[in-house]
C-alpha cells in the first residue's frame, strides 16, 4: 500500500513538472499566455520560510506607489523581466493573480531564501536556468513593485 | 576549545608531516617544534574566516597584497601606483588620472610602508597610506571597498621612503627624501652634492572626515638620507622622529663613503609647534609642480590635477623645534614603543641597538646639552638622551615593533633573526632564525599604542629552498611565528607579492563591519551612467561614439551594434544594473588594446577602443556570473572609414 502510495506521488510530481505546475499549488501555471481571470490571490500563504509573513494590500491601487514602483522595476527588474513575454525571466505583467503578495515580496527580497526553499521556485529554475539575483530592494520599493504589479495585472 | 574532529585532523596532518619528514625535504621540526602544534594555531576551517587582516606592500609590484593571517591565504591584491589589466587599474578611462604625475602618466612604482589611518594611537580601519618610493607619491586606500581613492606626488623630493607614517590621530603623513636634491632641482653638476642638495620633509594634512591629503608644509634639511620614520604618541603626541644615514654627505659609493661616521641621527621634529610657524605665515611659499589625483566615489571616476605651491621652512624658521639625535650607526628604522617614552634606532651597522628616551629629550633640550650644530640644526648629547643599549643583540639591526607586554622584537638581517628584548632593562630574552635574511617584521598594532600581541610576521629577503623551485627567480616569502609565550614559535612559511617591505595588519572585525558590498545604482552619478536597459543606446559626435551599456545575468544591451567605422573613438561605458554581492559582470573585446574591464554592481566603467580594420569583432563577459555566462556576449560591426552604414543597435523596450 504504501509503496503504490509512494509511486502515486511519484506519478503526479513528474505530471506536475511536465505540466510546469506543483503538487502544492496545483492551481498555478506558469506560462506566457497565463491570462485566467482568476481574481487576485488575497488568501495569504504563510510558509515556514517566508521573511515576510504577511502583506496588507487593499483591492484599491495605491497611485503613488505604483509609480514609485514603476520606476523600481524599470531600474531594478526590467532587465529580465518583460511583462507579457517570457524574457530572461518570466514575464510579470499578470504575476500577482498566480502569486500571493508574499510570494511576490519574498522572492524580490529574499531571493535566496526562496531559490533554496520554495518548491515553485526550484522548478522555475529547472526551466529558466537561472537564479534570480538578489536586487537589494527596499521592503519599502518591494511594496511599490508590488502595487506597481497588481496595477498593472488590474489594467492589462 | 577546539573539536575532536579537529583534533583528529590535525593529529593526521601532523602524522602524515612527520612521515614525510622521513623522506626528502620535510617539515623544519627543529624550528616548529610539534607540526601538529602549528599546524592547529594556523589552520582555518572551510568556512571559518581569519582572525587579522594583514596589509603588505608589494615593493617592487607598486600594490598592497592582503593577507588573512593566521592562515596566511591571499585574499586580494589592491592596484595602487601599478597598472593592473585584470581591474582595469590605470586602463579604464575613470582609473587613467590616478597615474598622473607631473612626468605624465607613469604605469608603476616600488610601494614600501602600508600605514593605517589612526585614532588615539590605534588603526581606526578607515584607510591605508602607502609611499612610492621611486617617483613620490603618497596613496590613500580606502578600506570600505579596497580600493585606491586619492593619489598625491610629493615635489621636492626623491626616493620617497621616509613615508607616509601618520601622527597619533593622522593628523598628517610625512613623507621624507631618501635621496636628497638640488632644491629647487636644476642643472647643476652632482659634485656640488654637499653645499647644494638638500633633503625635504613634507608634512601632508589628511582631513579628517574624508581623509584627504593636501601638503601642507616642507621642512629643507641637510643633505643626509632621510631613511625611516614614526610618529609619536602619548607625551610624544607633538612629535615625529625621521632617521638618517649619510650623514657624511657622500654623493658617490655610499656603500663605504656613507659607512664611514660612527653615529648617524634620528631627527626629532616638533610639528604641532612647526604646524603653527607656517599657519603664522613663516618660511616661503615656492613654485613647485605636482600632480594630485582623487577618485570620486559618485562618479567612480578620478580627476588629476596640477598643484603649484608648497610652504617651506628652513632650519632657521624651526628653530627650536628640529633637533638631531645622535644614534649608532647608518641607522634604518625608527620605531616609538607603545607608551610614547623610546625611540628605537636600528643600525644597520651598529653593535647595539640604541634605545633613545622622549623625556630626556625634552630635558637634553632645555639644558641645551648639544655637542654642535649642522646646518643650523642642533645635535644633541648621545649620552644625554640614552635611555640604554641592547647589546649584542645580533648583527644587522633594521626595525622594531612591540608587543604591548614589555618586550621589544627587532629584525636582524645579517645574522637573519627575530631577537626580542626587554624594555625593562634592554636585555635579550629570546631570538629565532628566520628563513631567510629578514627585512620588516611585523605584530597586528606593533607600532601602536595597543598591540594586539598575538604573532609576528618577518618579511623575508631571500627564500630559497623553502619552496618549490621556480627558476631563477623566487617569490619573497613572510614566516609566522606566535609570540603569545616566552619564547617565539615558528607556525608558517607563506609566499608574498613582489618584494614585501612594511606590512601592517589590525583585527579584521575593525575592518569587516565597513565592507561595501554593492555601489548603490540609485547614487551612481557618471555621466555616461545607464540606470536602466531601456536606455541603452549608442550615440555618435563625430568620430566619437558612446557606447550606453548595461550588464546584468547574463546579458549585454546592447548585444549587436552596426555602423563603427575605422577611425572611430569608441567609448563603451558599462553600467552593471547588479545590486548583488559579488556578481561582478566582465567586459572583453577583440583586438582591444588596452585592458578587459570588471565592473562591479551598480558601478559604470568605460573602456576605450579605436578599431583599425574593418570587420565584426565579438565581445563577452569575462567573469562566471551564472549558468548562462558562456552566453553573455555580443557583436559589433566595423566598417570602413566613411562607408554608410547605418548607426544601429538592437533596443530593448
Amino acid at each position: 500500500m504504501k509503496s503504490v502510495v509512494g509511486k502515486l506521488l511519484v506519478l503526479i510530481a513528474s505530471v506536475s513538472v511536465i505540466l510546469g505546475t506543483l503538487p502544492a499549488c496545483t492551481a498555478e501555471k506558469e506560462s506566457d499566455d497565463d491570462d485566467s481571470d482568476k481574481s487576485e490571490q488575497e488568501i495569504s500563504d504563510e510558509k515556514s520560510y517566508y521573511k515576510i509573513k504577511h502583506v496588507d494590500i487593499s483591492p484599491k491601487i495605491d497611485v503613488k506607489m505604483a509609480s514609485s514602483g514603476k520606476e523600481i522595476f524599470e531600474t531594478k527588474c526590467s532587465a529580465c523581466h518583460k511583462y507579457d513575454e517570457r524574457y530572461v525571466g518570466p514575464p510579470l505583467g499578470k504575476v500577482t493573480k498566480r502569486r500571493t503578495p508574499e510570494y511576490v515580496m519574498n522572492m524580490i527580497m529574499y531571493t535566496e531564501t526562496m531559490l533554496d526553499n520554495d518548491d515553485t521556485v526550484k522548478s522555475l529554475i529547472q526551466t529558466f536556468m537561472l537564479r534570480m539575483p538578489n536586487q537589494n530592494v527596499t521592503e519599502q520599493d518591494a511594496r511599490n513593485v508590488l502595487e506597481h504589479l497588481r496595477d498593472y495585472a488590474q489594467k492589462n | 576549545m577546539i573539536s575532536m574532529f579537529t583534533f583528529l585532523l590535525m593529529s593526521t596532518i601532523a602524522t602524515s608531516a612527520l612521515f614525510f619528514t622521513g623522506c626528502s625535504g620535510g617539515a623544519d621540526t627543529k624550528a616548529i617544534g610539534s607540526v601538529a602544534d602549528a599546524a592547529m594555531k594556523v589552520y582555518v576551517a572551510p568556512g571559518a574566516k581569519d582572525e587579522f587582516y594583514d596589509f603588505a606592500s608589494g615593493g617592487f609590484s607598486g600594490q598592497v597584497a592582503v593577507i588573512g593571517l593566521p592562515s596566511g591565504r591571499l585574499i586580494r591584491v589592491i592596484p595602487v601606483f601599478s597598472m593592473d589589466p585584470e581591474k582595469a587599474w590605470g586602463f579604464s578611462e575613470e582609473t587613467k588620472p590616478m597615474l598622473m604625475t607631473s612626468h605624465g602618466f607613469i604605469p608603476w612604482d616600488d610601494s614600501h610602508h602600508p600605514e593605517f589611518s589612526m585614532n588615539d594611537g590605534v588603526p581606526d580601519g578607515r584607510f591605508l597610506f602607502i609611499n612610492a618610493n621611486n617617483t613620490p607619491r603618497i596613496a590613500r586606500i580606502d578600506l570600505t571597498d579596497f580600493r585606491t581613492k586619492e593619489i598625491l606626488e610629493i615635489p621636492n623630493s626623491a626616493g620617497n621612503h621616509s613615508s607616509p607614517f601618520t601622527t597619533e590621530n593622522s593628523e598628517y603623513v610625512v613623507a621624507g627624501t631618501r635621496f636628497s636634491l638640488p632644491i629647487p632641482n636644476e642643472d647643476v653638476s652632482i659634485e656640488t652634492y654637499s653645499e647644494k642638495f638638500k633633503g625635504t620633509l613634507s608634512f601632508i594634512k589628511v582631513d579628517k572626515a574624508t581623509g584627504r591629503m593636501s601638503l601642507a608644509f616642507q621642512i629643507v634639511m641637510p643633505g643626509f638620507d632621510y631613511d625611516l620614520a614614526h610618529a609619536g604618541k602619548g607625551p610624544s603626541h607633538d612629535w615625529i622622529f625621521f632617521t638618517c644615514y649619510n650623514t657624511e654627505r657622500a654623493n658617490t659609493m655610499k656603500e663605504i663613503n656613507a659607512s664611514q661616521n660612527d653615529k648617524d641621527f634620528i631627527v626629532g621634529i616638533n610639528w604641532k609647534r612647526c604646524e603653527e610657524l607656517a599657519a603664522q605665515g613663516k618660511g616661503q611659499v615656492v613654485n613647485v609642480s605636482y600632480a594630485h589625483n582623487i577618485y570620486n566615489d559618485e562618479t567612480h571616476t578620478a580627476s588629476s590635477a596640477i598643484e603649484k605651491n608648497v610652504r617651506i621652512l628652513s632650519p632657521a624658521d624651526t628653530k627650536g623645534n628640529v633637533f638631531y639625535m645622535p644614534t649608532p650607526k647608518s641607522p634604518h628604522g625608527c620605531d616609538i614603543d607603545p607608551s610614547g617614552e623610546y625611540i628605537v634606532g636600528g643600525g644597520k651597522l651598529a653593535t647595539v641597538i640604541p634605545v633613545l628616551s622622549f623625556s630626556k629629550m625634552l630635558t637634553a633640550i632645555q639644558d641645551q646639552k648639544f655637542d654642535k650644530e649642522i646646518d643650523g640644526v642642533p645635535v644633541l648629547n648621545y649620552k644625554a638622551i640614552l635611555a640604554g643599549e641592547v647589546e649584542k643583540p645580533g648583527l644587522g639591526p633594521l626595525h622594531t615593533e612591540f608587543d604591548g607586554k614589555g618586550f621589544a622584537y627587532t629584525s636582524m638581517f645579517v645574522s637573519s633573526e627575530i631577537v626580542k628584548w626587554s624594555l625593562k632593562d634592554y636585555k635579550v630574552v629570546d631570538r629565532v632564525p628566520t628563513y631567510y635574511s629578514i627585512g620588516h617584521l611585523g605584530i597586528p598594532g606593533g607600532d601602536t599604542k595597543k598591540p594586539w600581541g598575538k604573532y609576528v610576521i618577518a618579511y623575508n629577503k631571500i627564500t630559497k629552498d623553502r619552496f618549490l623551485p621556480t627558476g631563477p627567480e623566487l617569490f619573497h616569502a613572510a614566516q609566522l611565528y606566535d609570540i603569545t609565550g616566552e619564547k617565539m614559535k615558528l607556525l608558517l612559511d607563506f609566499p608574498t607579492i613582489g618584494e614585501p617591505h612594511y606590512a601592517q595588519a589590525c583585527p579584521a572585525d575593525l575592518i569587516m563591519k565597513n565592507s561595501k558590498k554593492i555601489y548603490q545604482l540609485a547614487q551612481n552619478k557618471h555621466p555616461y551612467a545607464t540606470k536602466k536597459e531601456a536606455d541603452a543606446r549608442v550615440v555618435r559626435k563625430g568620430n566619437e561614439v558612446h557606447v550606453y551599456m548595461t550588464t546584468i545575468r547574463s546579458h549585454f544591451a546592447p548585444d549587436n551594434i552596426e555602423g563603427i567605422k575605422v577611425g572611430d573613438k569608441v567609448y563603451w561605458h558599462l553600467t552593471n544594473l547588479e545590486q548583488d554581492w559579488d556578481v561582478p559582470h566582465g567586459f572583453a573585446l577583440l583586438g582591444a588594446n588596452n585592458s578587459e574591464l570588471l565592473i562591479m554592481p551598480g558601478e559604470t566603467c568605460t573602456l576605450l577602443w579605436e578599431p583599425k580594420t574593418p570587420g565584426v569583432y565579438p565581445f563577452y563577459c569575462t567573469d562566471f556570473c551564472s549558468a548562462l555566462h558562456q552566453e553573455m556576449q555580443g557583436y559589433v560591426r566595423v566598417s570602413p572609414s566613411g562607408s554608410s552604414t547605418a548607426l544601429t543597435w538592437n533596443a530593448r523596450k
